[in-house]
């Protein structure tokens, strides 16, 4: 089964077998024997060419990632799948996108006014949470079609705060 | 066994309320936690001995809720009431109800705390006591002219500080005449917000300063002792991240001259039980008194490892019940080193935003010279409502070398699946060559930042590849399979479910 992974302009192409024992993958032209057990806790213990790695993935098509203490995250799709997607269009962070509070919390602070244009990665609106102060940046370059809150609001888990188009 | 209470109620929750109840376990203490809605199948829940729920998800109306708390100590038949750190620890009014109450509060009296938590009122304290203080305002200023007016003569950059203050809210360092309106005005705010006292002090801000503290044990005979240092400069956005002890920069004779003045701060102030009195410690290694923390400290741990174990909550309950303290300073002598690190359930990659949510799967660390605090396990859901402070973990070696390569393989090993924590990012700064110089102050984290989240780029990205490859792979298979039964035999019979599975090679 051939899947492809993209993150940002990155992308890999990975062809995956299995003859009932092992899995032979190959990513990027580069062939790799892998002996994987899913272990409790969706936790997989991987044995790469004998190097043993413990990894932690989590989502479907959107995945995180997790090895050694550092954190992954790319979109992945089986090639059926990446056909399908391509031909409708809906595949990257196009159109209206909406920044939303990842958590109940009050908005401490908004960086952008309306109309404004931002960079991709841009901090778009403070929001407190957890006696933290958590800066929520833009998914994509753009501009500030809307913004749904005022600073001081107290906001519901995705609760839509800024639009960006 | 000494055993001044046979229960205690501890008005905590978390891993600081586990903590305090292994020591009553082993003391042979009943033990009664509270717990808020969130927190029914939290750990320390499930360590007590009888739980009552204290109320609905937010603090204010649950782990802040005095009324409740005394209510659920009498009820409950508990002689006395530990408070952990953070909630009600350092609140003069909750000592004093349980007192009416006829409780014992695990803690200072009321008036300590209050001397020492009006920030101005305890320099003003520590000054007439001969404790020197970082130079600023007496008192609070009202009028910004006159605060300007005050900065200029000290010279920038200064500190400004809320006078009812603490944990780094309503500071900020301003460091031209230009920035000092805006400032002003922030940590006024800020300090309204957070203290609802927006009164404001001036601090000349010291270059390079390292953040020290002394531990200090006081009895109510009049017996003040010191267990050393405890070195709290990594620190972001005021928060400690990475504590250690001995301090790099702290000789024994400068031990011994902080600790005398830690323990004259504390007998100012009629101090009982245990505290923390923090210094700021300026690039020639002089020192001034910041604050003192009337409670346990988050990092206390540390202490306890390089004092032959010594166990700080035990001497609290003893002190609290009238014992005499059963050490001396003479017998003080810290050996080895001891680290710690605090996982937070927070994303270093995305601007440290908390990660509450499922563990799915935990595997603590061990080995020589780690100890863990916990407050979670596999299966639990971190809630969103509080500090996403989980555990802190600790290494103790007989060398500074050793215990932080101690603390690194243990950082190596803690596994934490379902959400993402700062785990990986600790491991980066504890390999910055600042860090392993021993050379940094508070400025380091910030200095730092950009190196670390550099270092955290890149790693073992083909891996993660090809794991999520064969995830996808494995569940499209599988659920290839499941739909080659029919639902009768799905459902009939797990086990024949299984062995079919397993016949093609694969586990459920």
């Amino acid at each position: 089964m051939r899947f492809t992974a993209t993150h940002g302009e990155a992308t890999h192409e990975i062809d995956v077998t299995f003859d009932g024992e092992r899995y032979t993958v190959t990513l990027d032209g580069q062939k790799h024997e892998v002996d994987a057990l899913l272990l409790e806790g969706n936790i997989w213990s991987l044995l790469i060419d004998g190097k043993s790695y413990e990894v932690d993935v989590e989502g479907e098509e959107e995945v995180t990632v997790r090895v050694r203490g550092r954190v992954h995250r790319f979109r992945i799709l089986d090639e059926r799948r990446m056909r399908m997607r391509m031909a409708s269009g809906a595949f990257s962070a196009e159109g209206k996108q909406v920044v939303r509070a990842p958590m109940p919390g009050k908005v401490v602070k908004i960086l952008v006014r309306e109309g404004d244009s931002v960079e991709a990665e841009q901090g778009v609106v403070v929001v407190e949470a957890m006696k933290m102060e958590n800066e929520l940046r833009a998914p994509k370059a753009g501009t500030v079609k809307s913004i749904a809150v005022e600073e001081g609001a107290l906001v519901e888990g995705q609760a839509a705060l800024v639009v960006i188009e | 066994m000494k055993r001044p209470f046979k229960k205690i109620l501890v008005a905590n929750r978390g891993e600081i309320a586990v903590r305090v109840m292994r020591t009553c376990r082993e003391m042979g203490i009943r033990t009664v936690a509270i717990y808020s809605d969130p927190d029914r199948a939290s750990l320390h829940v499930r360590y007590a001995g009888e739980a009552y729920r204290v109320g609905p998800a937010p603090s204010r109306e649950s782990y802040l809720r005095i009324d409740k708390i005394v209510e659920i100590a009498r009820a409950s038949g508990a002689e006395a009431v530990h408070p952990g750190y953070g909630f009600l620890s350092e609140n003069p009014d909750f000592a004093r109800a349980l007192e009416e109450a006829g409780l014992v509060l695990i803690g200072p009296p009321a008036e300590s705390m209050e001397a020492m938590g009006e920030k101005t009122r305890a320099r003003r304290q520590m000054i007439a006591a001969g404790v020197p203080v970082v130079p600023g305002t007496e008192d609070p200023i009202e009028d910004e002219a006159q605060a300007l007016e005050y900065a200029r003569s000290i010279g920038f950059p200064v500190m400004l500080k809320a006078a009812a203050g603490g944990g780094g809210k309503g500071m900020r360092k301003v460091d031209t005449e230009e920035a000092f309106p805006s400032a002003w005005r922030g940590a006024r705010r800020e300090a309204a917000s957070s203290f609802s006292d927006d009164r404001v002090y001036i601090e000349k801000f010291l270059d390079k300063p390292r953040h020290v503290e002394i531990q200090v044990l006081a009895d109510a005979h009049g017996t003040v002792i010191h267990l050393g240092e405890r070195e709290c400069s990594v620190q972001r956005r005021h928060q400690k991240v990475i504590e250690e002890t001995p301090s790099p920069i702290v000789d024994a004779e400068m031990r011994a001259r902080m600790g005398e003045v830690a323990r004259q701060a504390a007998r100012a102030v009629g101090y009982v039980g245990a505290g923390t009195v923090e210094f700021l410690v300026d690039a020639d290694r002089n020192f001034y008194f910041l604050e003192m923390n009337t409670r346990l400290q988050v990092e206390h741990p540390i202490t306890e490892m390089v004092n032959d174990g010594v166990d700080l909550v035990r001497h609290q309950i003893l002190i609290a019940g009238g014992e005499k303290l059963s050490l001396q300073q003479e017998e003080i002598a810290p050996r080895g080193h001891a680290i710690e690190a605090r996982i937070y359930a927070e994303d270093p990659d995305r601007n440290f935003m908390p990660t509450p949510g499922a563990i799915t799967y935990i595997r603590q660390p061990g080995g020589p010279g780690i100890r863990v605090d916990s407050g979670v396990y596999s299966g639990w859901t971190v809630p969103m409502y509080y500090d996403p402070m989980i555990a802190k973990l600790c290494a103790r070696g007989p060398d500074r070398e050793t215990a932080i390569a101690r603390l690194d393989r243990a950082l190596s090993e803690y596994l934490i699946a379902g959400i993402t924590t700062n785990i990986g990012w600790l491991r980066r700064v504890l390999a910055q060559p600042q860090f392993v110089s021993g050379d940094y102050d508070t400025g380091f984290l910030d200095q730092a930042q950009e190196a670390i989240a550099a270092s955290m780029k890149g790693g073992k990205e083909e891996v993660a590849l090809i794991a999520a490859a064969i995830a996808s792979y494995d569940r499209q298979r599988r659920l290839a399979v499941r739909s080659t039964f029919s639902p009768s035999e799905h459902s009939g019979s797990k086990w024949k479910l299984l062995g079919r599975l397993r016949t093609l090679g694969r586990g459920v």
